[in-house]
């Protein structure tokens, strides 16, 4: 299946459910033992996982260009089915297990604590349609900045979807290898990572070998194992969160004394919250706009500080959370995506008015453009707007063109009347 | 008073200078909850509101150190300040 730039992955619910049933109906058939066989209940778990996997992935497919030969499995949790389905965490697991003998699923992988991920055969995914729809302004001002949404990386529980809540733990998207945590000492050439998430609640790791890398980090080299994947370097990227760090506390935090596990914990949270966990493999340069981003997001709660005496931001280790919706430093990217909508509507805006002064000074037989023709004029006017790679101005551009010219036929036609 | 298994435990201390010439050790709580993975920066900040809310005004000096043996010193305080 092709897919340009603008063409996005779009599953139909309809047909994937079509091929649910046929799938389950062909199953059926060839089973001649009613134990072997897919009930009604059964249909209802399959059509279940369908129904949220493909939400998942159709949310997924507008943000990230998804390989249809190789997509992410399913992350979801036995104990969520149950309580959508309203049947008890057994049922699920019975029912997926007859759903892996007869082919539906694919794979399933168990994750401890993260769930289970679960790979759909296939052939119920069926074929794919595209979509042709843009993506918003955050993907058009940075597409590594547009990572760090929230909408972006960590999707929406597939499960808890329907109590408008958020699953932090669903990976897809994310299954590719990534290496967690900011080891501290890594300044000494002693790059580690700690290979494992905290566990939201109790700030636990929910791998018990977390202990054992705590405990002998010099031991495992994750960061060098990185360092051969393509993209940034890990040490790089390391280096980005101490500065981005060092920047944030020289500004919004000049008289705070920290110690080393205090600042510690504040460059795991910065890794986690600012950063994405490192998830995105982009080049130096995507990052080191990203961090020019990131700058400009504290420049902006710097202002705002000295706007009045009564804003104040809360210490490090709550602002820089993730898990802090409310006063925390996530909530700076809104303002900068407002900020630099604000400024390409404007680059725009003035664009055009020299784009239309210069078609006035034309017709005047005025201006640096008096010696071309109309369609040299045209084409130098379109290399010029090109080269902003801004669709929307382009198609303003053309409408600008347009309204210029249906007015002077408007004005010949008048003078012939005249 | 923290039980002596939890004196043991502690990833930090913190000795108090009182100005009424008392000085006492106090052990951090660096767990969220019982089987949380201890987090000594949240140990060294309840040390520190201790300092700042419940003993405030009453201490002229507090260290706060490694809860281990030749521990290095992590936060100094000096007359309601962190120094």
């Amino acid at each position: 299946m092709e897919k340009t730039a603008n063409q996005r992955l779009y599953f139909d619910f309809g047909e994937v459910f079509q091929n649910t049933k046929s799938f389950i109906d062909r199953h059926n058939s060839r089973q001649t033992q009613l134990p072997q066989k897919l009930n009604a209940n059964h249909r209802a778990t399959a059509e279940l996982i369908i129904r949220l996997y493909l939400k998942q992935l159709n949310k997924a497919a507008q943000l990230d260009q998804l390989d249809p030969e190789n997509l992410p499995g399913f992350n979801t949790y036995n104990e969520s089915l149950a309580k959508c389905k309203g049947c008890t965490k057994r049922t699920i697991i019975n029912h997926r297990e007859r759903l892996v003998n007869a082919g539906f699923i694919r794979k399933e992988q168990h994750c401890g604590q993260g769930g289970v991920e679960i790979w759909i055969n296939p052939e119920v995914m069926g074929t794919v349609k595209l979509s042709t729809s843009y993506g918003d302004n955050v993907i058009k001002i940075g597409q590594l900045a547009s990572l760090f949404l929230d909408k972006a990386k960590n999707f929406h529980p597939l499960v808890h979807e329907q109590h408008e809540q958020k699953n932090n733990n669903s990976k897809v998207d994310n299954v590719d290898n990534v290496i967690k945590g900011v080891p501290y000492g890594h300044e000494s050439g002693k790059a580690t990572g700690t290979s494992h998430e905290q566990d939201k609640n109790t700030e636990e790791n929910a791998n018990p070998a977390s202990k054992r890398q705590e405990k002998a980090p010099e031991k495992l080299c994750e960061a060098e194992k990185q360092e051969q994947k393509p993209g940034a370097g890990r040490i790089f990227l390391l280096s980005l969160i101490r500065q981005f760090w060092a920047y944030a506390r020289k500004v919004l935090y000049p008289d705070l004394v920290l110690s080393e596990p205090e600042e510690r914990e504040i460059l795991n949270l910065i890794w986690e919250s600012v950063y994405g966990k490192l998830h995105w493999q982009a080049s130096e340069k995507d990052w080191l706009n990203y961090q020019e981003t990131a700058y400009n997001r504290v420049n902006m709660v710097a202002r705002w500080l000295a706007r009045s005496p009564g804003h104040w931001i809360p210490k490090p280790h709550i602002y820089f959370h993730p898990n802090n919706e409310r006063n925390g430093f996530k909530k700076t990217w809104q303002w900068y995506v407002r900020q630099e909508t604000l400024k390409i509507g404007i680059r725009n805006q003035l664009l055009l008015q020299q784009v239309k002064a210069e078609w006035q000074q034309h017709k005047q037989d005025k201006g640096r453009f008096q010696q071309k023709t109309r369609l040299q004029l045209f084409r130098i006017q379109q290399k010029r707007l090109a080269n902003y790679r801004d669709e929307s101005l382009m198609r303003a551009y053309q409408q600008c063109l347009q309204r210029c010219l249906h007015l002077e036929k408007l004005k010949c036609k008048q003078a012939n009347h005249a | 008073m923290l039980s002596e298994q939890m004196q043991r435990e502690a990833l930090s201390k913190c000795i108090v200078w009182f100005y009424d010439g008392n000085v006492r050790t106090f052990y951090s709580l660096d767990k969220t909850h019982k089987r949380a993975k201890p987090n000594q920066a949240l140990g060294i900040r309840r040390l520190e509101k201790m300092l700042m809310e419940t003993f405030k005004g009453q201490w002229e000096t507090a260290i706060i150190y490694e809860n281990k043996a030749n521990g290095n010193e992590l936060a100094r305080f000096k007359r309601g300040a962190r120094v």
